[in-house]
């Protein structure tokens, strides 16, 4: 009986916490029991960045990671952190469910964790206190905070606005006082940050969807029968549904609640943004391979 | 048995006299090694405790407070407060309270805020013929104002542990009174400490005199006014003020006061350094220990005994309030916020405790453990500040720790102090 | 024994001294850092990227050399509540056990960040570019440092010499003018 430790940096009740206990529970049960999961929510064991160095050395067993915390360590997966390179939410499934995604999570087998699943981290976009954002041109001269990477900071400039570095604690005093204008999230992050009270504004430019991805220490891997093996990727494939249903849920619901806390969601033509986008390709998408996974991804229908 | 190790060579370590740091070290190693997990991530944390950007304000803040020392921007601010209220028994004290106040209005903070007003007045109040003791106590006691007063950034980490629920607007407003009554009960206790101690009061200058006090100390009056206008008006973040600090009082003292010079400045920045590095390097220790109490599940395990103890809603608050205040002596707020309100939250609700009024608790009890010993991150810095030992102020802490435990206590058992003022502005 | 021991304490106090300067000198480097991404912020309404995560990682080196310092100046805080109760002969031993600890704990900074700091030079910090090596060396230096330090000491007191009352220097004490 092997109880597996499992982080997040998402509080309880989070789809992605949710998902991960349900896969656990899926795994207890196709494994009579031998393996459980339990899973330590809220960023208990540290921040992102840290949590990936604990489960490489096998300190932790497993994670649930946004694959932006992997940066540049695994260039396949940077392309699912180019601004707008999903078109929709369908488009974003059919990749991650092809082979392009097969592809990818076989990547992260060199930086000796083992990635069984991805799942749904939906879509960020701006919001800010000043205005509705409709077009680049709107978004000149604000100051938004974004997470400390290199594409999202270049994305920000590309765009005419000022990328600003803050830790997230200090993200909404900073706006109410007027440091900064604004920040970028999904929906539920955007309400339970409680950024809607101070940025009214939040416009559907979708600029980036960056999948989440469950992890399994290559240590503790390799310490598991490929039988048992099959059986975890059974389950993490078997929760990847759950984990969708749950986000897609979430999302309707802190939507409901921003608009109720008197936000204003406005829609936007994405084409000027995504026209603006073309020096943040021409600097990432430098290698041939990446070119080819771009291409295809492109390609892929949805 | 993990737990004995943990908490067993910790203990021991510390009785021997081997500093905080490194019997929170050593206990989280042997605890890594005894469990079997690779002990890396021991020194991983030690890292990553020390490297947020909220921290920055404690290095800042001791720096500012030893330019202005040095410099005699702090003399001559205290010297014109003092002609004010000098004649009051235990007047710098006062001041201390009043000043916490102030800064706790911009600076979500208790260690930053103890570094900042700390650095200034500890200094002057030995000066003065107070206790070194008394001036950390003061100092370390209205530090927690700034965890009360907005900002705050402890009730952001609380109302996103709360799942986002809860309004942070209604919870910086419900901290006002209640950091305020705190601001009172420790004023009261100052004064009638220094009225037993025989603290000195010094004869009223007069008018003119404290006039004249005051415009020597315009310079230095205006670095208050800038902090707190420039965070106040979005010129630059809670953090950042801290470092405006240290330009503005570098630049006062050597271009207005022409008080500073080189060796001056070398002692200053040598100084800041040690008291820093002393300080933050117990907090990255704790960081690790924190996270084998986290690891471990430490603080679930002993939660969840409440539930099991008692149902009467009176006792629950009663308990709870004494198990954040056991954990808050060994483990940082943040994680404890996030580790604790889930479970404690909807064993509250069920009472009909408002989530608000709960928040304030939480945050008022565990910045009383931010103060208790053996790990006191904001005593530790004031301590280190007055360069005394932690048990040499611990000896008399006792009638401050009273006070904040009163405050702790009324507002656990009268909703109203934390709900009526965001009531106004439903 | 004894002469040769104090000889490498002079070096050693040059160790600790180097260690001290360049500490300050990061911290004077962050506090321009950040009033830099003010200024920046403020005259042309955007502040760089990189201030942030290259102020955080000053911080950690100056605060890893200083505590290193601390070792030899024995500045660290503790409570020494064995010391009201037991005999005064006892303290030695008391201090040795503390050397000792601060050894071990020392040692597996040098060990362990060793490993952190070589893992992470394929990973680059975001923003600023170096390798993640920069994170976690400062572990190993003050490691090795406090390494030297509390073995000097250690030696120092099996050979008589009485290094158990904290180093006074004039840096260390506050004027009350
Ligand atoms: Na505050
Ligand atoms: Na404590």
């Amino acid at each position: 009986q092997t109880v597996l430790r499992s982080s997040d940096t998402h509080p309880d009740g989070y789809p992605t916490v949710e998902a991960v206990k349900k896969f656990g529970e899926i795994l207890s049960e196709k494994t009579d029991g031998r393996y459980s999961v339990e899973v330590f929510h809220s960023a208990q064991l540290g921040q992102e960045a840290d949590t990936i160095e604990q489960t490489q050395f096998g300190v932790i067993d497993m994670n649930r990671i946004s694959i932006g915390a992997f940066g540049t360590q695994v260039p396949e997966a940077t392309v699912t952190q180019l601004p707008f390179i999903f078109r929709s939410a369908e488009h974003f499934h059919n990749v991650l469910d092809g082979e392009v995604g097969q592809e990818i999570l076989a990547a992260f087998d060199k930086v000796d964790v083992v990635a069984l699943a991805f799942y749904d981290g939906g879509s960020r976009s701006f919001y800010n206190s000043e205005k509705p954002i409709t077009s680049p041109d709107d978004m000149a001269g604000l100051k938004f905070r974004v997470m400390q990477s290199d594409i999202f900071v270049d994305m920000v400039g590309a765009l005419g606005a000022n990328a600003t570095p803050m830790p997230y604690g200090e993200v909404y005093s900073a706006i109410q006082t007027g440091v900064i204008e604004g920040a970028e999230n999904n929906f539920p992050s955007y309400d339970t940050a409680g950024h809607a009270e101070v940025a009214k504004f939040y416009s559907l430019d979708e600029h980036l969807m960056v999948p989440e991805v469950l992890v399994v220490s290559k240590i503790v891997w390799d310490g598991i029968s490929p039988e048992d093996q099959a059986l975890f990727r059974e389950a993490a494939q078997e929760s990847v549904a759950i984990q969708r249903e749950l986000w897609a849920q979430k999302e309707v619901e802190s939507k409901a609640a921003v608009e109720a806390l008197g936000a204003t969601i406005n829609e936007v033509d994405k084409a000027p943004f995504i026209e603006a986008m073309k020096p943040v390709y021409d600097k990432y998408v430098t290698d041939p391979q990446l070119q080819d996974l771009v291409a295809r991804i492109q390609a892929t229908e949805g | 048995m993990e737990y004995w190790i943990l908490f067993g060579v910790f203990t021991g370590l510390m009785l021997v006299g081997t500093p905080i740091a490194f019997c929170l070290g050593i206990a989280s190693f042997a605890t890594v090694a005894y469990i079997g997990r690779p002990a890396i991530v021991v020194f991983q944390q030690l890292n990553s405790g020390v490297s947020a950007f909220t921290l920055l304000a404690i290095p800042f803040f001791i720096f500012a407070g030893d330019l202005m020392m040095r410099g005699g921007i702090a003399a001559r601010i205290i010297q014109f407060a003092g002609s004010l209220i000098g004649h009051v028994r235990g007047g710098l004290g006062q001041v201390n309270v009043a000043a916490s106040t102030l800064f706790g209005g911009i600076s979500g903070s208790a260690v930053a805020e103890a570094a900042a007003v700390g650095g200034i007045m500890i200094p002057q109040m030995k000066a003065r013929g107070y206790g070194a003791d008394y001036a950390v106590n003061v100092t370390s006691m209205a530090a927690l104002i700034a965890l009360l007063l907005p900002p705050s950034h402890n009730m952001i980490i609380y109302s996103l542990s709360g799942g986002g629920r809860i309004s942070i607007a209604d919870l910086f407003t419900a901290g006002i009174i209640p950091g305020l009554l705190l601001a009172v009960a420790l004023s009261v206790t100052a004064y009638v400490v220094a009225v037993k101690r025989g603290y000195p009061t010094e004869p009223f200058p007069g008018f003119g005199k404290a006039f004249q006090y005051f415009l020597i100390s315009i310079p230095g009056l205006l670095l208050i006014a800038i902090i707190f206008g420039g965070v106040r008006s979005g010129v630059f973040t809670a953090s950042e003020s801290s470092c405006i600090a240290v330009i503005y009082a570098f630049l006062v003292t050597l271009l207005v006061y022409r008080s500073l010079n080189f060796r001056e400045f070398v002692h200053c920045v040598t100084g800041a350094v040690r008291t820093t590095s002393m300080v933050l390097f117990i907090i990255g220790a704790a960081a690790a220990f924190g996270w084998l109490m986290a690891y471990l599940r430490v603080a679930p395990i002993l939660t969840e005994a409440i539930g099991n103890l008692t149902q009467d809603p009176l006792m629950v608050l009663l308990l709870i309030n004494v198990v954040l205040l056991l954990l808050g002596t060994f483990m940082d707020m943040g994680p404890l916020i996030v580790i604790t309100t889930p479970i404690f939250l909807p064993m509250v609700t069920a009472f009909g405790v408002d989530p608000v009024h709960f928040g304030v608790i939480m945050i008022l009890n565990l910045g009383i453990g931010l103060n208790t010993p053996p790990l006191g991150p904001v005593q530790f810095v004031a301590a280190a500040v007055a360069k005394i030992s932690v048990w040499d102020a611990m000896k008399s802490v006792w009638p401050f720790y009273t006070a904040g435990l009163i405050v702790l206590g009324l507002v656990t058992y009268i909703p109203a102090l934390s709900l009526w003022l965001p009531s106004l502005f439903r | 024994m004894r002469d040769r021991l104090l000889k490498v304490g002079v070096l050693l106090n040059a160790l600790s001294t180097v260690a001290l300067w360049l500490a300050g000198v990061g911290l004077v480097a962050m506090t321009l850092i950040v009033a830099y991404q003010v200024f920046m912020r403020f005259v042309l309404n955007s502040s760089p990227p990189w201030t942030e995560a290259s102020s955080i990682m000053i911080m950690s080196w100056f605060i890893f050399l200083g505590a290193a310092v601390g070792v030899r100046e024995n500045f660290h805080m503790g409570f020494d509540v064995l010391l009201y109760v037991l005999p005064g002969c006892a303290k030695p031993y008391l201090r040795a056990i503390t050397d000792i600890a601060i050894f071990g704990f020392a040692a597996g900074m040098v060990f362990y960040g060793g490993e952190l700091a070589l893992r992470g030079w394929s990973v680059r910090i975001p923003v600023i570019g170096l390798p993640q090596t920069f994170t976690y060396l400062p572990v190993v230096i003050a490691g090795f440092l406090m390494c030297l330090f509390s073995l000097e000491r250690l030696l120092l007191r099996m050979a008589g010499e009485n290094v158990d009352d904290p180093i006074v220097d004039e840096d260390v004490i506050v004027t009350t003018d």
